[in-house]
Parts: C-alpha cells; sequence; structure tokens
C-alpha cells in the first residue's frame, strides 16, 4: 500500500495545482478532485493503520511547469492510472472499487477538458487590477511562499494526529484546522499562480507530523498563529494605499487566526487535563 | 532576502529537496535560538582515485531563505571532492562573517550541515556505527558539536 499512498498523495497535490493554473471552469472541477484525491488519500492512511503497515508521508518532485493545461491533464491522468494499477493489490475491495470507480470518472472528465494556456509560471509577481511597490510585492511574495508551505504543512500535521486520535472532541478541532488550511491554501495557491509564482509546497520531515510532544507542538503553534496574525497585520498595511481588496482579504486572514487560536487552546487544555 | 529571477526559480523549483536512501554520510546544521534545521545527506562515491560526492539532498524545517540557501549551496557541493566540500563550507563561512548574524544564519545552518554530512561520512570510516553529527550555528563560524549520541539526523 506504501506505493498507493504515495502516488495518491501526489496526484493530490498534482490535481490541486492544476485548479489553480486554470482561469476557466475547469479550476472548479480540478479543485474538486483534488479534495476527492485527499480523502482518498486518508482513507489509504485509515487502512494502513489498521493493518499495522508503517508509513510516511514522503513522495517524490511533482514536475508543474508547463505551457499548456492539457500537458499536467495528460500527466495526471497517467498518475491515476497508475493508481488503478495499485489498486488491484488492495485487499480490502470495497474500498478499491470506491477509488477506482472515482478515477474512472475522474480520468474521462479530464480527457473531455478544454485546453488552456497556462501564465501561473511567468514570475510577474502581478496581481490583476492592483498596483504594489517593490517593497510590498517582495513581501507578499515571501509570505505566499512561507505560507502555502505553512498550510500544507499543518494539514499533514493536523491529518496526522487526526488518524491517530479516537477522541471525538479532539478530532473535531483537527478536522476544522484542517479545513481552515485548506481555504487559505487554495486562496495562497490561487494567488501566486496569478502572480506567476506556482509552486508544490515541499515535502515535509518526518519528526515535523510524527508529533511526539503534542502539548509542545501547540504551544508552539498558537506562538506561530499570533506570528501569522502578525504578518498579515503588516501586509494589510503595505498593501492598503494600493488595494483596499487586498488589506480587506489579509485582515481577513488575520481574524480567521483568532478562531484557529481558540480552538489551539482547547485541544491544549484537554490534553494538559489528560495528562494531568 | 533580494528577490530577483534567480531566487525565484530556487523558492519554487528548490534543488535537491528531499531525502536520500542510498546517502552514506549526513548531517544536520542547527539553529538552537528558534529550533530551524538542516539535514544534508550526501552520497560518496568511493570508485575513484578523490571520492567525490555525486549526489546530495538536504530538507529544511526553516524559512524560504534556509531552502534557497539550501537549493544554491547543494548545487555547488554537488561533484565536489571532499576537500572541495570542505572549501566550499569555508568560503561561505567566510562570506557570511561580512552580513549580520540574523542575516547569516539560515545560510550558515545550510553550510555547518553540508560540512556536518562529511565529517559524518569520514568518521564512519572507521566506525560504521558513527551517529550523524549536528553542527550548531553560534556567534562565531567555529562549529559547535553537539553531543553525538543526544542529537542525531534521522
Amino acid at each position: 500500500m506504501t506505493t498507493l499512498l504515495i502516488k495518491t498523495h501526489e496526484a493530490w497535490l498534482e490535481m490541486m495545482m492544476a485548479g489553480f493554473m486554470s482561469h476557466t471552469h475547469n479550476r472548479e472541477t480540478l479543485l474538486d478532485f483534488s479534495d476527492i484525491l485527499f480523502r482518498h488519500f486518508t482513507w489509504i492512511e485509515q487502512e494502513m493503520i489498521r493493518t499495522g503497515e508503517a508509513y510516511d508521508y514522503d513522495r517524490d518532485d511533482i514536475p508543474i511547469k508547463v505551457e499548456r493545461l492539457e500537458t499536467m491533464l495528460k500527466a495526471v491522468t497517467a498518475r491515476l492510472l497508475e493508481i488503478d494499477l495499485q489498486l488491484l493489490g488492495l485487499e480490502n475491495k470495497a474500498l478499491a472499487e470506491r477509488i477506482a470507480s472515482d478515477i474512472s470518472y475522474m480520468t474521462s472528465v479530464l480527457h473531455e477538458m478544454n485546453d488552456e494556456v497556462i501564465t501561473a509560471f511567468n514570475m510577474s509577481r502581478k496581481l490583476p487590477g492592483v498596483t504594489m511597490t517593490q517593497e510590498a510585492t517582495d513581501a507578499l511574495t515571501l509570505f505566499l511562499f512561507e505560507e502555502s508551505y505553512k498550510e500544507y504543512e499543518l494539514i499533514m500535521i493536523y491529518n496526522y494526529l487526526k488518524q491517530h486520535s479516537g477522541d471525538a472532541f479532539l478530532n473535531r478541532i483537527f478536522q476544522i484546522l484542517i479545513d481552515e488550511s485548506f481555504f487559505h491554501l487554495k486562496r495562497f495557491g490561487d494567488m501566486m499562480a496569478k502572480m506567476g509564482i506556482l509552486a508544490v509546497p515541499r515535502t515535509i520531515m518526518k519528526e515535523v507530523y510524527q508529533v511526539e510532544d503534542v502539548v509542545g507542538f501547540l504551544k508552539a503553534g498558537i506562538d506561530e498563529e499570533l506570528a501569522a496574525k502578525e504578518e498579515c497585520r503588516r501586509l494589510s498595511e503595505a498593501v492598503a494605499k494600493d488595494s483596499a481588496q487586498l488589506a480587506k482579504f489579509f485582515d481577513f486572514i488575520n481574524n480567521q487566526e483568532n478562531y484557529h487560536i481558540a480552538l489551539m487552546k482547547e485541544a491544549l487544555d484537554y490534553y494538559e487535563k489528560v495528562a494531568g | 532576502m533580494e528577490m530577483d529571477a534567480m531566487v525565484l526559480e530556487h523558492m519554487m523549483n528548490p534543488k535537491n529537496y528531499g531525502s536520500l536512501p542510498t546517502a552514506n554520510g549526513e548531517g544536520m546544521g542547527k539553529n538552537p535560538e528558534n529550533g530551524e534545521k538542516v539535514a544534508v545527506y550526501i552520497h560518496v562515491k568511493e570508485d575513484e582515485e578523490k571520492p567525490y560526492i555525486d549526489d546530495i539532498r538536504f530538507q529544511a524545517i526553516g524559512c524560504s531563505t534556509t531552502v534557497v540557501a539550501g537549493s544554491m549551496l547543494t548545487e555547488e557541493a554537488k561533484g565536489l571532492t571532499l576537500d572541495g566540500a570542505k572549501n566550499l563550507v569555508n568560503a561561505t563561512m567566510k562570506l557570511l562573517e561580512k552580513l549580520p548574524p540574523e542575516d547569516a544564519a539560515c545560510s550558515e545552518m545550510v553550510a555547518l550541515a553540508i560540512e556536518a554530512a562529511v565529517d559524518t561520512y569520514e568518521k564512519r570510516k572507521d566506525d560504521p556505527e558513527y551517529p550523524s553529527i549536528t553542527y550548531q550555528i553560534g556567534g562565531t563560524c567555529t562549529p559547535k558539536e553537539e553531543n553525538n549520541h543526544d542529537n542525531t539526523a534521522d
């Protein structure tokens, strides 16, 4: 199942990147498909936990620098067909059939999609309708690279914690934080594609998500959320005179962090009570 | 960090990022102030007159500047002999002396991780079980080795 997990992880990210690249209604379909692939990933992961098979979140590089969407769609389709082959060895036939059925539908839709010219790698670093100073552009660029990785990292950490927890109270919190990070990752990925700097988040070191000290992780995480709030505040100020809309977006992200911090404090209290 | 096209390219597509299952040397550079770290994995080809690094990878828990530095320095280190890699580390550390410590920290972590990987490889020639070496960045450019048995790279 290791290969199946890795290929599904890669297909999920590859499909999401294809969604960010698209300028048309293809985008929504590709992002929906990437959500389906993430769910497949979590189901395969749970199956590996159930059967006692060791696993991690390592994966290969995912080349995405293409000039036309068609090239990307062919690459995703090839990866989905690899997954389909791997399903033959999966003992849980109900799971295999579900994934195979989804793949069959997704590949047929990808085959029919219209081609598009891709501008997600042109390094223009301009957002449509927004004029920014060089300083604001550099700050936004750095923010998007840092935070897109951070959101991916948080999805994987909270997913790992959730997969290994049977506690309904904690799993509710983990799921909210996963959903929130997905929303942020999609917004940041969308902006990166518009600015011509789209990139796949780098792989995560095992020690980051195989959390041994959850209390320490949550405490550090709250500090990181506070730092992210401050970064959003600075960015909002930096772009305010050029784009009220963009400033509002960063205020919105900043305010969302408040609830993340509240949830992390809830989880922290709960862990400390259990440990105490 | 000045963002020219080359830096952007390294941010978008970091070279040599990931683990290296065939590594015969690995080491870590660490910033004790904030917990950021860089792991470097090398494969030294030995069937040559002078062994050289024929493959190298790195992973980082750190910021984008660390990733860019890792991408650039591992590209430089690839193909170098062990002495060449040590010269690269020394030259990098000399360049970093001119920068304020907070600006130098990310590149210093990468350089020390390369040095730690080379040192681990050399130690293992005498003792194949020798643990991975970790060097911490500090106020000076003299690396401070941690207790090997408590702080080993994965």
